[in-house]
Parts: C-alpha cells; structure tokens; sequence
C-alpha cells in the first residue's frame, strides 16, 4: 500500500517537474533571446538563427541605441512619468483606501465598486475624450498631460489592492493611539502607515511597472520624440525602414529589465491580490 | 463643542477620500460621459467645429461589415486566449502545488512574461517569429517539422493562431499565481480525511479542491474576458490588425476609425458599444461577487 502510494507520487512528480520544466523554457525565452540577440554581433543575427550563444560578445548595439539614437532621454522622460504617477497615485489611493476601510465602510463598498468598473473601461474608451481633453488644455506633448492621464488607471487599481492591507490594521492599535491624544492624519501617519509600508511599497512598484509600460495613452498624446516614452520610441524605431534587430533588441532589454527585476521583488506581495482584493 | 468636533472629524474624514474621488469623476467619469457626448456628434480629429448627427455615427458603425466582423474577431480572440491561459494557468498550479523542491525557482521564471511592457512582448516575438532570420521558423526547418520558412506572423491562416499563442504566453501566470494561492488556501486535513474514508486522488480533487477554488477561477475568467476582450496594445503592436483586417478587434477598429480616418465622432460610438458589452459583463461579476459574499469567507 505504502509502496504504491510512493511510486504514484513518483510519477505524478516526474510528470509535475517536467511541465513546469517546458513552461518555463517557454516563459523565459523571449527575455533570454532578447539579452543573446542584443549582444550578438551584426553578422551573427542574421548569419545563423538558430545558435544560442554569441560567438563574440559586443555592446555595439547598447553604444548606438545610447548614443545615436539617444534612448536616456527617453529614458530619462519614463522614469519621470512613471515615477510621478506612482507618488501622486499612490497618495491619493493610500488616502482613499484608508478612508474607505475607517470611516465610510458602507460608501465604500460602493466607490470600490465604481473604481472596479472604472478599471474595466476600455483603454480605448478613454482615449478619444483624452485626447481632446490633453489638446484643449495645451498640455499635448507634455508630461504632466500624461501623468494625469496615467492617474486615471494607477489610483483605482492602487486603492482596489490597498483596501486589502489596510484591513489588516488592527482597531485596537488606531484607538489607543486616539486616547493618547492624536488625531485621524496623526493616526494615519505614525501609527497606520508603519503598519502597511511593506504592501504600499509593493502596490507603489506595480503601478510604477504597470505606467513604465503603458503605451497607448503615450501614443497618443506624445509625438515628438524627445518627449516619447521608451514604450512609444521603441515603436517609432520599429517604424525607420532600415530596422537593426541587434539595436532594437539592446533597447528592449533596457526596457523590460527594470519591469522584470521590480516585478520579481514584489511577487509575493502581489500575488493573490487580485482576487483577494476583490472579495476583502 | 462636542457637535463642532464631530463635524471637523467627518470633515477629515472625507479628506481621505476627496481625492479618489475627485480622480474618479474628473478623470473617469467625465471622460466617459464626453465620449458618450462626442459619439453623437461629428467631432473630427483635425477639425475643431462639429455638429449635432443624432444616431447617425450609431447607424453607421453597426451598419459597416468591418465593424461586425472585428466584432467576431474580438470574441474569438477572447474565447482562445481565455480557454488557453485558463487551461495552462491551472495546470500549472497545480504542478506547483504538487512539488515539494524549488517552487520558488519555477514560480519566479514562470511569471517572467507577465512584467513584459507591451511593445517588449510585441518586438521579442517579431523577432523570434521573423519570417527570415526568425529562431523559431528555422528551428521548425531544421527539426524537419516545415518545409520552408513559416510566416507565423504574416500568412493569413497562422496569423490569428500565432497572436493567441503569444496572448496565452503572457496571461497564462496571472491565473497561475492567482490559482495556486486558492489552492494554498484549500485545509489540508480535508484531503487527509478523504484519504482516510478511501477518496482516490480524483474524487479528492473534483470534491474539495474545486468547490474551494471555483469562486476565485470564476471571478478571476471575468477579469480576464474583461481586460482580453479590451487588449489594444498586443494585437496593434504585432500586426496592427493586419493582414486584411484578419486580426482587427473592436478596439483596434475604434483606433483606425478615431485615428486613421480621423473621425472622433464614429470612433466614439464603437467605443460606447464596446462599454455597454463590457458593462453587461462586469453585472455578472459583481453577481458572482454578490453570491460570494452571501457564501461567506472561504
């Protein structure tokens, strides 16, 4: 009996082992391919498809998409945007998730809903009255155009994960601080906040990633290409008729590393969030 | 004085919440509701002055085969790409759950596409799939599995096939992760209880393992519809709905009309139909929610 029972699980772990083996070749290819390529030599690319690892290592590619091509502007405008959008994102929905959990339990499980649905929205919904909003308040082009645009799907999202760790916190620790005097900000900074850090760090990285890859809002509303995000001025490069696979994959990897290293950090945190958000 | 503290106290509370919901309504809702406006006029993209066209853009949009037929598109990529993440989602949960050794490892490289940006997701594969010095079609040479070069990208009856392949690849770990942390929550004394009364691993599985997931694979398929039915990014990157509008969804249809032909009005339309589509969709989840919450906590 015991014997039987062990030689299934033998099998069943064989069979585990090798699926999550051939997905994982599949999960991580393309980044994999995207690093190989980007260091391959110019001849290499197009010379031998199939060979997985360069025969001479150059950073040629990364000297001309810095260089020539000036991608730290672009990428200098990214952080910028996405950064931005994930200080003021994260306050206004750190703000209101608290708000919502405290003192308005019952509203709050209204606007949650609104912000749920607003999350729903087409992406393309919003575009149009975006892109005539952004022009009649000359802000095309413009940073905080995009910012304020980006806002628009970082806070719902942010508050939808936060309302979640924010229930963690327990009364208890709030009234006692009440007692001693503090009022509701008081309480919010010193007491609640501390509390909550790890999961607001978590919440502020993915809305970090989620604007780092945003593309269609910046499309849309940014055409000079000193002021493009890195999303837009990768699909401008892909545009030029002489298109350099090499160049294009050292810009890829610069773009997609960061997304990859923060989501990483944060998987744990975020894991689960979505559908335990949702029912907390 | 009493009276006047509650006061200044519901005050500050509502501070708490003013910004949220000014983003909301200024950001959201207002936006939606001068789409709505916008859709019955004939706002041009260029042009600044338009005028008043009733049902016309309404009449237009649902009249235009192109329109229909992207239609169809949009609920055949969402119906493949659904069924496949779902289905290697949830395998693949239950792989992870099943080993003991180096989960933590599998886990973090099996989430690796879903922190790919967009155009990442899009150059990688154009490259990997190129139809001339692509890794995959010589590699489908060389293993003797095709003739010549596949077009995966380009050939008119692999296109569709190869763009829910890519889509499957990068949802696919959003349903794992969220999957294998339903499992995770699933009382291991239930499996051993069954075990003990002469369960076999089967009856285990479909008894106590998917009566505690299915509310969370439920709300979870919604989601997902939701955010696949409104991709623009993925599909607009890759092929841009080509070739011959093969690969044209609803959204890219409402990107070519409001951009492409400039006409904001009509553009507005498609993206109001596709909202009262999405809305309906978004009923059903909150009634799945509803049900949820009457259930109890799991």
């Amino acid at each position: 009996m015991r014997r039987k029972g062990l030689k299934r699980s033998l099998f069943a772990d064989t069979i585990s082992y090798s699926y999550l083996t051939v997905l994982s070749v599949i999960a991580a290819f393309p980044l994999l391919w995207i690093l190989l390529s980007s260091v391959k030599g110019k001849g290499e690319l197009t010379g031998n498809p199939t060979s997985l690892l360069p025969k001479t290592f150059t950073l040629d590619n990364f000297r001309t998409v810095m260089g020539q091509l000036h991608f730290g502007n672009n990428m200098i405008n990214s952080v910028i945007v996405a950064g931005s959008t994930t200080l003021i994102g994260v306050t206004i929905a750190a703000l209101g998730a608290y708000g919502i959990v405290r003192f308005f339990p019952r509203f709050g499980k209204i606007l949650t809903r609104i912000l749920i649905t607003t999350y729903m929205f087409p992406p393309i919904l919003l575009a149009v009255p975006y892109s005539i909003l952004v022009g009649r308040f000359g802000l095309v082009n413009s940073r905080i155009g995009l910012i304020i645009t980006y806002l628009s799907f970082s806070v719902p999202y942010a508050v939808w994960l936060l309302v979640g760790f924010f229930k963690t916190v327990p009364l208890e620790i709030e009234e006692a601080a009440h007692v001693d005097g503090a009022n509701k900000i008081q309480v919010f900074i010193r007491v609640v906040m501390p509390i909550v850090t790890p999961g607001v760090i978590a919440v502020a990285i993915y809305t970090f990633i989620n604007a780092w890859n945003e593309f269609l809002y910046s499309l849309i509303l940014m055409n000079s290409t000193n002021k493009m995000t890195v999303a837009v001025v990768l699909k401008s490069l892909e545009g030029q008729e002489v298109m350099d696979w090499g160049v294009m994959m050292a810009a890829s990897a610069m773009v997609v590393i960061p997304s990859v290293i923060f989501f990483m950090l944060i998987q744990k945190k975020i894991a689960g969030g979505l559908a335990e958000g949702s029912i907390k | 004085m009493k009276n006047r503290n509650r006061y200044i106290s519901k005050v500050t509370a509502t501070c708490f919440i003013l910004p949220a919901i000014l983003v909301v309504g200024l950001l959201l809702l207002y936006p939606v509701a001068s789409s709505v406006f916008y859709s019955f006029t004939s706002k041009n993209l260029i042009k600044a002055s338009y005028k008043f066209v009733g049902l016309k853009n309404y009449v237009k949009v649902l009249s235009d085969p192109q329109f229909l037929s992207s239609f169809l598109n949009s609920l055949k990529w969402t119906a493949l790409s659904l069924i496949g993440q779902v289905l290697v989602g949830f395998t693949a949960a239950l792989a992870l759950n099943h080993i003991r050794k180096g989960r933590g490892i599998y886990r973090t490289i099996l989430i690796i596409p879903w922190a790919f940006p967009s155009i990442v997701i899009a150059l990688s594969w154009k490259w990997i799939l190129n139809g001339v010095y692509g890794f995959i079609p010589h590699l489908l040479v060389k293993l003797g599995l095709a003739n010549e070069l596949p077009q995966l990208l380009t050939s008119k009856g692999l296109v569709f096939g190869t763009l829910v392949f890519i889509n499957i690849w990068f949802g696919a770990p959003l349903i794992m992760v969220n999957v294998l942390s339903a499992l995770q929550t699933v009382p291991k004394d239930q499996y051993e209880a069954a075990n003990i009364d002469g369960a076999t691993k089967l009856q285990s599985f479909y008894h106590i393992t998917v009566p505690h997931i299915s509310v969370v694979v439920g709300l979870l398929v919604v989601l997902r519809t939701i955010w696949v039915f409104n991709n623009f990014d993925t599909i607009f990157l890759i092929t841009g709905g080509g070739p011959a509008n093969l690969t044209q969804t609803v959204p890219i249809y409402a990107y070519n009309v409001g951009w492409g032909q400039k006409q904001l009005g009509v553009s507005s339309a498609v993206t109001v139909l596709l909202m009262i589509f999405l809305l309906i969709i978004c009923a059903v989840y909150f009634r799945i929610l509803n049900r949820m919450e009457k259930e109890g906590p799991q």
